[in-house]
């Protein structure tokens, strides 16, 4: 009994070790590293997955991502606790770019809102003329909403379809579903209930099958969904940011390599891209500007 | 399962064993002591002391994670540390979550023995660190409790763990925080092979040192 | 019980001792003066409830906090306590005996040979491997005692050792303490409520008023002389009456209770002195014309109660009750009963008289 109990503790001891020894993170201070905030919904589409190894293998640079809400990716910006941010939220980067927190803002890939629903549609929404008529007839049809109400870029956008529409997005509406959560949740929420939503095409793609509901709009320039790198001005901070590797970074967005990988991803896993990179074009300018 | 993909199944569970791993160590290191050191003896502000210990068992851990994400942020007063998104930051506050919970268990253990008891092996003239060790080996069902308790604690905490850590890929990703990405992404395939594998390391040790306590009962 | 007590060795000696316990209306205190402990003796401390007993040898042992107090230590052997109830450790009865060497530099074959030693004094070998939380009381209490004899101890303090042990079990144990006591010379002080084995095991005697010591002594000195009614009381010597001395002869006074009623004494008293006398039990005669002392008067058997041993008769005299020992099944007891009328005698020199 007693050499089993000494065994159990010397394996307890050495897988211990084993795993600490593999695991730990190796010596930080000579290597280069970054901390890159972003959003859930950028994280959940995989593209930096596909994206940043060859950053890494290129540069040496270790991005560390911090995929949290736009809310607190924009909050993480203005304390200087990342380096580097990429968002979309447009409206909300700009503060921060009037603020001077933000030095330079670069819009680099794009993809589209989509309003889902249910198949039959009962708010005739597909035959709507632009989203914001569409957000109209679910309103007037006393349709089911369901909205993620945390303050993310799809609740911002949400609410700017909202205004736009002259309704008020606040307003208490009696089949109003306010999750408070993330995009996948919310569109389970949307299916169990066969609720209308705005969601992004990235997460609506990943989540469709599952919950049985049908895209339902026809894009418009309101349903654009734009993603910037936003580069922060170090010198506002009390502790300087790792620029030289943010702005490695940016550059490294910007290739026409890396463009050109952006506009092909997502064919293995959703058989369709995902995005839509900004700075193709053969007259796009080389190297980022200030906007 | 892929090649890749076991691999960082491997990683992500290595990590998630010597993160846990080192977090109950200190919160037993720290813990006990402190638990023997106010079961055992009467002064002053010692009510004040265990009322804290209680709030603290019943803390929520989510509300742990935040103070220490405000605390280990480059914009925060431990900012310099640098601790922020590293696996030690989450050893940190996985201890801290822990920690009441030890000493609160502890604490029980101590009381739980005679009043007289630490006089009487006074009397017998045992010196002080021998009387520690009686102590402690007077009380080791209660300590095994507070071990399988905060273990399960450790293992199964997600949300401050993740406020902390960043679920960074390769350096702070863990089997809880990746079950909760992957479950947001609707990756539930992954999500329950890891939950499989945490639960079966949670049902494993649970087992081992169920089996420990029995066995020490028997004697 | 050893002889020749006066030139022991004193193993303790304890002066100005106080103890405060607990705050304001719940405050005990206990004030001593002066007390020895002699080696190879046993000191047994007798008292009411809450007169401060138990609180005496944890001050003794060091265990009580706020103690003023001067203890002088004839050597530097260990002092130790068996409590009232004795706290066993987890483990078998032999981890138990063992654990009072931890710590102390004894090498193994030493400790060893100590440890048999003591589960031999007290007849417990059988149960060394036994689980310690599985005895019972009585093993309990030799297991304690073990424990305690197994560190050799200068100065062994006794809380309550024959509590709920049965008659022959205390008679055993009381057997087996003793030869112990013998062998190791130890001094020991013992708090008992059991009057009658006190009076078998004790050397010497201290009995505590609440919050202070009111008589210590030799057995015998305090035994047949208590300095006070309530003292007499605690050391047994229950028959207790208070009169005036109405005659003295040839060294004896004679003090009238009632009418019919008198008993002499030996102590010096004056004329017509108030005082009031105590007679032990065992020491008041039922006068059969065998000449067992001075006739005092008469009673009437009240009731007669035997425990195997000894049968108490309690006596009649006019409104007050006087006990007295007889043999069971012998003689006397066999033949009376109550209602009966008998006359009772005493020898001057066992009756105890103070003036009042």
């Amino acid at each position: 009994m007693l050499v089993l109990r000494r065994t159990l503790a010397n394996t307890a001891f050495i897988t211990f070790t084993l795993a600490a020894l593999l695991t730990l993170p190796s010596g930080a201070a000579d290597k280069r590293s970054m901390i890159l905030a972003t959003t859930t919904s950028v994280r959940d589409s995989g593209l930096l997955d596909a994206l940043l190894p060859q950053f890494t293998e290129a540069t040496g640079i270790r991005v560390r991502v911090i995929a949290v809400g736009t809310g607190a990716a924009l909050r993480m910006g203005r304390e200087g606790n990342a380096d580097l941010l990429l968002t979309h939220a447009p409206a909300s980067e700009q503060v921060l770019a009037d603020e001077g927190i933000v030095s330079r803002r670069t819009p680099f890939m794009e993809n589209f809102f989509v309003i889902a629903g249910p198949a039959k549609d009962p708010a005739k929404i597909s035959a709507a003329i632009s989203p914001e008529d569409a957000i109209r007839r679910i309103d007037a049809a006393g349709a089911g909403w369901v909205s993620r109400s945390d303050d993310s870029g799809t609740h911002k956008r949400e609410k700017a379809l909202f205004h736009a529409a002259g309704l008020d997005p606040e307003a208490d509406r009696d089949r109003l579903v306010r999750t408070g959560t993330g995009m996948g949740l919310s569109l389970q929420v949307a299916g169990e209930r066969r609720h209308y939503i705005l969601s992004d095409i990235g997460t609506f793609l990943a989540f469709h099958k599952r919950v049985g509901l049908e895209v339902l709009s026809k894009p418009g320039p309101s349903l654009r969904n734009i993603y910037s790198i936003l580069q922060l001005d170090s010198s506002r901070f009390e502790r300087p940011l790792h620029t030289s590797e943010a702005e490695e970074l940016e550059r490294f967005l910007l290739t026409k390599k890396t463009q050109r990988a952006i506009g092909a991803f997502g064919l293995d896993k959703f058989g369709r891209t995902l995005f839509t990179p900004l700075y193709l074009a053969d007259d796009a300018p080389a190297s980022p500007v200030s906007k | 399962m892929s090649d890749p993909e076991l691999q960082t199944l491997v990683e992500i569970t290595l990590r998630t064993l010597w993160v846990c791993g080192s977090a109950l160590l200190l919160a037993l290191l720290g813990g006990v002591p402190i638990g023997i050191l106010l079961g055992s003896s009467q002064f002053m502000s010692r009510g004040l002391l265990v009322s804290s210990v209680n709030a603290g068992m019943g803390a929520p851990p989510v509300v742990v994670g935040l103070i220490g994400s405000i605390l280990l942020a480059r914009s925060g007063p431990l900012g310099s540390w640098n601790l922020l998104y590293t696996p030690y930051a989450m050893i940190i506050t996985s201890t801290a979550i822990a920690l009441p919970l030890v000493i609160g268990l502890t604490l029980a253990a101590v009381g739980s023995l005679d009043d007289e008891w630490e006089l009487q092996v006074r009397t017998l003239g045992i010196p002080r660190h021998w009387r520690v060790w009686l102590l402690i080996r007077e009380i080791r069902m209660g300590l095994l409790a507070a071990v399988i308790a905060a273990l399960g604690g450790i293992l199964s905490e997600v949300g401050a763990v993740n406020m902390v850590g960043g679920n960074i890929a390769g350096e702070t990703r863990v089997l809880t925080t990746a079950i909760m990405m992957h479950t947001s992404m609707g990756e539930y395939e992954i999500a329950m092979s890891q939950a499989t594998i945490l639960f079966g390391n949670l049902l494993l040790l649970a087992g081992l040192l169920t089996w420990l306590q029995q066995s020490g009962r028997k004697r | 019980m050893t002889e020749g007590t006066q030139s022991q060795s004193i193993a303790l000696s304890a002066h100005n001792l106080h103890v405060r316990r607990g705050r304001g209306k719940n405050a005990f205190s206990l004030g001593v003066d002066h007390l020895d402990l002699h080696a190879g003796e046993v000191l047994v401390i007798l008292g009411p409830n809450g007169a401060g007993k138990s609180t005496l040898l944890r001050a003794l042992a060091g265990l009580e906090r706020s103690v003023a107090k001067d203890v002088i230590r004839g050597g530097d052997g260990p002092v130790t306590l068996v409590f009232q109830r004795p706290a066993a450790l987890s483990g078998s009865a032999e981890t138990n005996v063992r654990a009072a060497l931890l710590g102390k530099g004894i090498p193994e074959e030493v400790k060893r040979q100590r440890v048999t030693r003591a589960l031999d004094r007290f007849d417990i070998q059988a149960l060394a491997s036994h689980d310690a939380r599985t005895l019972s009381g009585g093993e309990l209490r030799r297991l304690a005692l073990a424990r305690a004899f197994v560190l050799e101890p200068e100065v062994l303090l006794l809380d309550e050792p024959f509590d709920d042990l049965d008659a022959e079990g205390q008679r055993i144990l009381s057997l087996d303490l003793q030869q112990a006591i013998e062998d190791t010379n130890v001094a020991v002080a013992m708090v008992t409520h059991d009057l009658r084995r006190a009076l078998l095991l004790a050397d010497r005697i201290a009995v505590l008023a609440p919050g202070k010591l009111a008589q210590h002594g030799l057995r015998d000195e305090v035994l047949l002389r208590p300095n006070t009614r309530d003292i007499a009381r605690t050391v047994g010597m229950t028959n207790l009456a208070s009169g005036r001395v109405c005659r003295q002869a040839d060294g004896v006074s004679w003090i009238q209770i009632e009418t019919g009623f008198e008993v002499p004494t030996t102590v010096g008293l004056n004329q017509d002195q108030k005082a009031w006398i105590g007679i032990r039990p065992e020491h008041l005669k039922l006068d059969v014309g065998r000449g067992d002392g001075e006739s005092i008067g008469k009673a009437v058997v009240e009731s007669l109660i035997s425990d195997g041993l000894a049968t108490v008769a309690t006596l009649r005299v006019h409104d007050r009750r006087f006990t007295t020992h007889l043999l069971s099944g012998r003689g006397l007891a066999r033949r009376l009963r109550p209602g009966d009328s008998v006359s009772l005698a005493v020898r001057p020199d066992q009756v105890h008289a103070l003036p009042t």
